[in-house]
């Protein structure tokens, strides 16, 4: 019996770490053939186009998505457009890219595109653009290419550049005596006397926030606003830059000021963001970071809250445009690159755009809400779009919160692309939490950022280029 | 003295005859299965084992001899440090406590006489609830601010914690969230105790043992195989805990969690999909591997020593 019950155990034992490694995702990468790059190689773009095109992470879920798509296949004709609408999983394209069936065109987070450069998974556009006439420095944002240009060549199609600004609550600000003016994050630490004003907390706990700066998800922007960056002009991590330390510290101070990141965390998950009640109307909140698609979230409330807004600045003085968004890659093992490349650059296209801002004027009207813009990756295309939909809506308010909007996008920024740029946002936003959370000085959370970043950067092909 | 002639059936059975088409029957019905596992786990496992010593080109599909490179990473990677040292803790808070609050809630139900099918079923149903479903319900329930539990406990003037902020309190947190699913070791330990025969009570009730000495004279040793087994299960498990954090605290595929909650499946699987290091993470499995079989045959040692089994001469 306790032999029995010994092998039975063992057996057990010896199971259950099989089934650890069998469901080790690496196990299974290498099960199906080589690809070798599919057709796609280095780029033999094509204006005749025909065949299907798999496309992947691009979701027309509302009518702006839905008539850039519509215009877009309708241009490509008479090539076959299907469409995964699922967002880009890393995980779901490494088992495509190991099976040889990966789709023609894959949407992606702008930080990721020199990642799958780097290794090889996605090919330059250059010839893309060429193809059809495009000049990428003209046409899309200089900061939103920056982000996808890798060793020289421009690897992704920007979509959308929605630069952070700070909308201020009029209905929290005036009575703490409170002005737009002093939401100045020229001067933060005046900031941070700021957010204390306003600050309510009951019990201990926060039961309206003075000013929320998005962490640790616009880390980088306060890094930009210290005058810091995550990495250099080659993509080599900078984590630990004396100025990003300053960054840090002053992110944690801010919290600290209004009852620390925990409680305060806690409490803002308690918004009802997209909601009706949401912590504008609720007067739950002094002022906070959004980037500009909030506004539009903001104006189905519009008669109930009373706001403004102003532009971010680094402690020079100067506006910072700053913004994520995604765009578009054609992976190295597409079978359709010609038609990837003109799917993408046509959804991206002056005339897509027109199409999208038509379809959000007419809901807009149909719902007798504001039309707050649309922020598109192309100063050519936002300017059109400025010029023939966005009209003053009758709400002083809103009015102005769009033209700040449209300032911030005169003054762009980016970091620029790296092979390690998720992994440096990753250990960024980590030794940003782990600080926020006293786990860590600023000073050592960063250099442990750093750490891992440059350990990951030692791994990329440019950084063992040197 | 002539030696007992064996009963009809025990001739029967040693003089049966080798049949080769039943045996060839037997080898068909479970082929899909031997199938399954030679594709799916022995060969998985050879390729991972193979991967761990290269530095694997997902835009090739070809992997370069790395010799012990990989490994080196990992044992030169703090973050692994601090991701086994958070699963060791886990495993030490959630294994104890899973068994402890399964036995109780066991004991209680083997007690009911009406309704317990209706007991059971409710207890079992959270285990065959989403993870994602509970994970969902737990960000709500463990709200520093405004979850229930710090609603409830602060009606006892106790003031809860920040669950999923504190540090100190985030891997609580998890094996709270783990613990929803206690049905499943439950279920096993009713079974267990069910087993126990009842005139052994009824014979120690007689001798004057009370209900706390009938529980460490009977019921705890004639159950502890299952315990054994729970300890060694659910160890295992909770070594290679990763839904629970992963929806707790990784959900958006960002990083915005305090290190405390950065477990080894988390940071094996953050290696493998968001940095494509896919050697690296195969080194970690097999890793992870080689640990979960020394606690095991520890385990295994320690607890043949200890448990309980009917008919032995211990």
């Amino acid at each position: 019996m306790v032999r029995n019950i010994k092998a039975g155990l063992a057996l057990v034992a010896v199971s259950c770490a099989v089934a650890l490694s069998a469901c080790n995702p690496a196990a299974n990468t290498q099960s199906g053939p080589a690809t070798n790059g599919g057709t796609g190689g280095g780029g033999g773009f094509s204006k005749t186009l025909s065949g299907t095109l798999k496309t992947s992470g691009f979701n027309p879920s509302d009518e702006v998505g839905k008539a850039r798509g519509d215009y877009a296949t309708k241009q490509v004709a008479p090539v076959t457009v299907s469409m995964d609408t699922t967002n880009f999983d890393p995980q779901k394209f490494a088992a495509q890219a190991a099976s040889g069936n990966v789709p023609d065109l894959i949407q992606v987070d702008r930080s990721t595109v020199d990642t799958l450069a780097d290794k090889g998974l996605i090919i330059p556009l250059d010839q893309c653009f060429s193809t059809w006439g495009v000049s990428p420095s003209e046409y899309y944002y200089p900061a939103a290419i920056k982000d996808v240009t890798y060793n020289g060549h421009v690897y992704g199609v920007p979509q959308f550049f929605q630069a952070s600004i700070i909308i201020g609550n009029k209905s929290v600000m005036g009575p703490a005596g409170v002005t737009m003016a002093d939401l100045d994050t020229s001067k933060p630490d005046q900031l941070i006397q700021v957010a204390k004003k306003m600050t309510k907390q009951s019990g201990g706990k926060p039961t309206q926030l003075g000013f929320s700066p998005d962490l640790p998800g616009s880390s980088a922007l306060w890094l930009a606003v210290f005058g810091g960056k995550p990495n250099d002009s080659n993509g080599k991590p900078t984590l630990d830059d004396p100025k990003n330390v300053e960054a840090l510290t002053w992110m944690k101070s801010i919290m600290d000021a209004q009852g620390g990141y925990a409680k305060v965390k806690s409490f803002m998950d308690t918004f009802d963001t997209f909601g009706d009640k949401n912590e504008y109307v609720q007067n739950q909140a002094g002022a906070m970071t959004w980037a500009q698609w909030y506004i539009n979230v903001l104006s189905s409330t519009k008669d109930n809250v009373k706001l403004q807004a102003t532009t971010i600045k680094d402690t020079s003085g100067s506006v910072i445009g700053f913004a994520g968004g995604t765009a578009f890659a054609i992976p190295k093992a597409s079978k359709n690159p010609s038609a990837a490349c003109a799917w993408a650059v046509k959804v991206t296209s002056l005339d897509a755009w027109m199409a999208a801002g038509s379809a959000r004027a007419a809901t807009v009207a149909q719902k007798h809400s504001i039309m707050t813009g649309l922020f598109t990756g192309s100063p050519v295309a936002d300017k059109a779009i400025r010029d023939k939909f966005v009209k003053p809506s009758g709400n002083a308010d809103f009015d102005q919160l769009i033209a700040t909007s449209y300032d911030a996008l005169q003054h762009t920024v980016s970091f620029g692309g790296s092979p390690v740029g998720q992994q440096i946002s990753d250990a960024l936003t980590n030794a940003v939490t782990v600080t926020l959370t006293g786990e860590k000085t600023p000073q050592e959370a960063l250099k442990e950022a750093q750490d891992t970043a440059m350990r990951a950067y030692s791994q990329s092909n440019l950084g063992k280029n040197g | 003295m002539a030696r007992p002639r064996r009963s009809p059936e025990v001739q029967g059975i040693r003089t049966r005859k080798y049949n080769p088409r039943e045996s060839l029957a037997g080898y068909l019905f479970i082929s899909p299965w031997i199938a399954g596992l030679l594709i799916f786990t022995v060969i998985s496992m050879g390729w991972s084992l193979v991967l761990s010593f290269q530095h694997f080109d997902l835009s090739t599909n070809i992997g370069t001899p790395a010799g012990f490179d990989n490994y080196r990473q990992i044992f030169a990677d703090p973050k692994v440090g601090t991701s086994l040292r958070n699963t060791f803790f886990y495993a030490l808070l959630a294994v104890p406590l899973d068994i402890t609050v399964a036995l109780l809630l066991a004991l209680l139900l083997r007690g009911v006489r009406w309704g317990s099918g209706l007991f059971r079923t409710i207890y079992y149903l959270p285990k065959m609830s989403p993870s994602v479903a509970t994970a969902a319900v737990f960000l709500l329930l463990l709200n520093g601010n405004e979850g229930a539990i710090n609603k409830a406990l602060g009606l006892l003037h106790i003031p809860g914690p920040q669950w999923l902020v504190d540090p100190a309190w985030v891997k609580p947190a998890i094996v709270l969230m783990s613990l929803w699913g206690v049905g499943g070791s439950m279920v096993i330990l009713l079974a267990a105790l069910q087993g126990v025969p009842p005139e052994l009570y009824e014979a120690a009730a007689v001798d004057g043992a009370g209900r706390r000495a009938q529980f460490f004279r009977i019921t705890l040793p004639l159950i502890s195989p299952t315990l054994f087994f729970l300890v060694i299960v659910n160890t295992i498990g909770a070594l290679q805990v990763f839904d629970q954090a992963f929806l707790l605290f990784y959900r958006d595929g960002n990083s915005n969690a305090p290190d405390a909650a950065l477990f080894y499946g988390v940071y094996l699987y953050q290696q493998a999909f968001q940095q494509f290091n896919f050697g690296e993470a195969a080194a970690m499995a097999w890793v992870l591997f080689v640990i979960i079989m020394i606690i095991t045959v520890i385990q295994i040692t320690i607890g043949n020593k200890l448990v309980f089994y009917e008919g032995s001469s211990r």
